[in-house]
């Protein structure tokens, strides 16, 4: 530790000023899963398949009602809504009442 | 949304990010890549309750309509004490890399200003991850924090402008400043100012020891940090951790090379400064197998691990030695893309689950024994020329830039510029002898 020193300095802050990011609320939840039609969105990470496969498969077992559609957005990297994919993503978005995605790795 | 336990942090920044803080994210213990599939259907079952939970559970009135954010604006001067005292306070606010930082005064940042014409409050963007704004005076204060000289700052602001710049998505730095694979800048400085301001090229280049390539790399790393917001374990989920952050700077030896320095193959002219980047994982070394052309290469290819961009940095008499025998920089990369050749069964998950890898070709699983180019496109390569008496071969590999993408730019100098290098040219180590 280095020693200490009778100066006194005043510091100027590294830390950059950030705009606020507007803030939007999520969409509302469906009171049951039964009958619902659930979007299952994945990235191209190599868990994200079988991962919500799995999902899928014990949801089926508990609401055997439920029925499932996919979404694939392969640049894990940029939000599909910045791809020229959007208005496939917002179309496919228009047809499930809930959606599970898989985040990260 | 499912996340594995600890991309938890990066999931809710992530989501904040994009303007939804109130996202619903299930962690989960799916490990990250799995692909056994008992690991994947323990960790689903696991979190199975609590996403049927999340889906279906009414929602609150701040998942609703969440609160604006207010805006983010320290305070100008953030701190009064000693070297300790401002050591231990940055240290706790995440501003530093661990080691000790120089206070960043207003007498320091001034002096560091002094490096370019710009005002401190000009506004070259807004980093990543959190949109930081990058002005001058930022880039400046992070400057003194690793001590810098003020002939550096317009190094780093170049070095900002290529952060900000940088191609958005896969390949550049909105991947590789935060992705787990544990890419580190890596800064390549060419022109007049390499010596101008003393960047290292020749002995121990990559070495602690000069000023230049320690301060350079230390600060883009700071910036990083202090504007893009981009901290350990949250935004940055480089699993292993990488030395390289600390910093990767070298200037080519364009005065020995027999080729072109790189800026010039950028479309440059020689006589103006550049700073390039690029994202390497590894820094590997190896000594070649004969001094000729066929010795070297052969070397280079047996040694270069697999992944998407590569730098090889040869020593003065190795880049001779190449070009005597009638290789320029271009012959050698075509050389090494022909001639690195990897299996391709290995480049399939064995259980044949998930994506293939990256670089896999689509179609069947290949017969074992069938090859096939590791490097796709021999643009993928760089060479420069830097090190010193010897002779090893440094490979820095890793990510970057898609060829004719950002991953150069010029640098700027201010009118004063030849009395700022008169007045730090002399900083340089004078070793005692004994």
């Amino acid at each position: 530790m280095a020693n200490k020193t009778d100066n006194v300095d005043e510091v100027l802050s590294p830390w950059a000023e950030a705009d606020p990011i507007p803030s939007r609320g999520i969409s509302a939840r469906v009171n049951d899963l039964a009958g619902k039609k659930i979007g299952l969105y994945r990235n191209g990470k190599r868990a994200a398949e079988p991962t919500l496969k799995v999902v899928e498969d014990r949801l089926k077992k508990k609401y055997p009602t439920a029925t499932f559609s996919w979404f694939f957005n392969a640049r894990a990297n940029e939000a599909i809504v910045d791809q020229e994919a959007k208005g496939e993503f917002e179309n496919w978005l228009k047809g499930v009442d809930a959606v599970i995605a898989a985040y990260g790795d | 949304m499912l996340a594995n336990y600890g991309f938890a942090n990066d999931a809710e920044s992530a989501s904040r990010g994009k303007g939804m803080p109130v996202m619903r994210i299930v962690p989960t213990k799916v490990p990250c890549e799995a692909s056994v599939m008992e690991d994947i259907e323990a960790g689903v079952d696991g979190a199975l309750n609590d996403i049927i939970t999340a889906l279906t559970k009414p929602l609150t009135a701040e998942e609703k309509s969440p609160k604006p954010k207010e805006p983010e604006k320290p305070a100008r001067i953030i701190f009064k004490g000693s070297l300790e005292e401002v050591n231990r306070f940055f240290y706790q606010r995440g501003w530093t890399d661990g080691l000790p930082i120089i206070p960043p005064t207003e007498e320091a940042v001034a002096e560091m200003l002094t490096g370019t014409d710009l005002p401190p409050d000009h506004l070259l963007g807004k980093l990543q991850s959190r949109l930081g704004k990058a002005t001058v005076e930022k880039i400046a204060i992070n400057a003194v924090m690793a001590g810098a000289l003020p002939t550096y700052l317009p190094v780093l602001i170049a070095g900002t402008i290529n952060l900000l710049e940088s191609e958005p998505g896969f390949m550049g730095y909105t991947t590789f400043g935060f992705s787990t694979g544990s890419w580190a800048p890596f800064w390549i400085i060419n022109g007049p100012i390499r010596n101008q301001i003393n960047v290292n090229n020749g002995s121990g280049a990559f070495s602690p020891g000069n000023i230049a390539n320690a301060a350079i790399g230390r600060a883009m790393g700071l910036i990083i940090k202090n504007i893009g917001g981009v901290r350990k374990g949250i935004e940055d989920m480089g699993v292993m951790g990488n030395p390289m952050k600390y910093t990767m700077v070298i200037a080519e030896n364009e005065e020995d090379s027999p080729w072109e320095p790189l800026h010039v193959e950028h479309g440059y002219k020689k006589e103006e400064s550049t700073i390039s980047l690029g994202f390497p994982q590894t820094y590997l070394q190896h000594w070649p197998y004969g001094g000729d052309a066929q010795g070297i290469l052969r070397s280079v290819v047996d040694n270069m691990p697999r992944s998407m961009r590569y730098t090889v940095v040869f020593t003065p008499p190795h880049a001779k030695n190449l070009a005597r025998e009638g290789y320029t920089k271009e012959k050698i990369k075509k050389y090494i893309a022909e001639n690195k050749l990897v299996d391709m069964a290995r480049m399939r998950p064995p259980a044949g689950i998930g994506a293939p890898l990256p670089g896999a070709p689509p179609g069947p699983m290949p017969k074992p024994g069938d090859k096939i180019p590791q490097i796709s496109d021999y643009r993928f390569i760089r060479i420069i020329v830097g090190g010193g008496p010897g002779a090893f071969i440094a490979h820095l590999v890793g990510g970057g830039a898609t060829p004719g993408k950002k991953e150069i730019q010029k640098i700027e100098l201010p009118k004063n510029w030849d009395k700022l290098v008169a007045r730090y040219k002399n900083v340089v180590p004078n070793h005692a002898k004994y």
